[in-house]
């Protein structure tokens, strides 16, 4: 029970603290105004709110669309995540348009938070309403909220330090594998109600790191880490990083061709 | 933001999410069953056939919720109570995938056997048997 709740709050809450950092990174908060701290809190309360509303939808919803309901809410919602990631990834350098970075990253936060939150408050209710084990699960999701945080933090200062001391853009890549670890998670739900064709797994990694270990959440949360890949997940793995890579660094390229000055 | 660039990005996107179309398929695919009753799953070993994609319909008969979860199917479903759940499973090579209820990892849990097309009816007949 206190394994469980620890390894399913790392698996729903670790992708939002993660995000967080990958975000403050990129939008660093340089002084905690009044202002600022008010706008926090109605992000997380708008946040909250949702994922309690959608918490409670889910059941009607697993009926909809011949029980693929669920699977397309959330495979809609990680796609966007995928889009608006690649969209901050690529405009990286461009100081124009910041406010529409910063809606592009609250949208991100936001479904993140829902989707992962929602999955949670389900898996809370239902033990609360059984009284099993209440004790070990509060204390998992101690142990499990200081180990995010723990990781958050460790994750944070390391990112920084390789952005100024190894490569400027090392934060902004794994902003961009964290949202292909979102498009990989969209494309098992689409294989998961048959929207999307499977095929045999390509390799089995699962001897030498474990999806359900503590490492392979990490690396699954990280990179979109999966210990059976299939064709179709390997090639939306590729192309979702290429065409990225690509756009991003013919950026000045294309502007010359259109005219326009970098 | 450049808004040529957004749009060239986006096109690029939408022909990205284009190309996977060819990859959906709506065939018609072979069904089994699968129930929670009192926190475990009946049948606790369900026989399938090999290199087939099937579909899993998943009845929970409790008054709480349960998750259908596999990582050896890379499967991973809430069933609500007193509700089905349907997810699709394969094509798998032959051999033994375990899968467990995420909310009794204790109780529920349960493995699929996939065996080859020729041994299936066999496998079929014997698990009949036993019953």
């Amino acid at each position: 029970m206190l394994i469980n709740t620890v390894l399913l709050f790392l698996q729903n809450a670790l992708p939002i603290f993660i995000i967080t950092t990958l975000l403050l990174l990129r939008f660093p908060i340089k002084a905690l105004n009044t202002e600022s701290i008010k706008w926090l809190v109605i992000g997380l309360l708008i946040c909250i709110i949702s994922a309690f509303i959608l918490s409670n939808t889910l059941e009607n919803l697993s009926q909809k669309v011949d029980g693929k309901g669920v699977e397309l809410f959330f495979a809609v919602g990680l796609l966007l995540i995928y889009v608006f990631s690649v969209c901050l990834f690529i405009f990286n350098e461009t100081n124009d348009g910041s406010t529409v970075k910063r809606y592009l990253a609250f949208i991100i936060l936001f479904v993140i938070s829902c989707l992962n939150g929602a999955h949670f408050i389900v898996y809370l209710t239902s033990y609360w309403s059984q009284a099993q084990q209440i004790e070990s699960m509060l204390l998992g999701m101690v142990l499990g909220g200081g180990i995010c945080v723990s990781i958050a933090i460790l994750f944070y200062f390391l990112l920084k330090f390789a952005d100024r001391n190894f490569y400027l853009n090392t934060s902004n890549y794994f902003l961009l594998f964290f949202a292909i670890g979102q498009l990989m998670h969209a494309i098992v739900l689409l294989q998961q109600v048959d929207l999307l064709s499977s095929s045999h797994p390509v390799w089995d990694s699962s001897s030498f790191i474990a999806e359900n270990s503590e490492l392979g959440q990490l690396l699954t949360v990280l990179f979109g880490y999966e210990t059976t890949p299939s064709t179709t997940q390997l090639i939306t793995y590729a192309v979702a990083f290429i065409i990225p890579v690509i756009i991003s660094n013919s950026k000045t390229m294309l502007l010359s061709l259109s005219g326009e000055q970098t | 933001m450049n808004n040529l660039f957004l749009t060239r990005y986006l096109k690029i996107t939408c022909f990205g999410l284009l190309f996977l179309l060819p990859f959906t398929s709506h065939a018609k695919r072979p069904e089994f069953h699968i129930e929670i009753k009192k926190h475990l799953f009946y049948p606790a070993k369900l026989t399938i056939p090999a290199n087939k994609k099937i579909k899993l319909v998943i009845y929970n008969h409790d008054d709480n919720i349960e998750e259908f979860d596999s990582f050896d199917l890379n499967r991973e479903k809430v069933v609500f109570p007193h509700q089905p759940a349907i997810i699709f499973i394969g094509p798998l090579p032959a051999g033994e995938y375990d899968f467990f209820g995420e909310y009794h990892p204790h109780s529920a849990r349960g493995k699929i056997v996939a065996v080859k097309q020729t041994s299936t009816k066999q496998a079929l007949k014997e698990e009949k048997h036993v019953n």
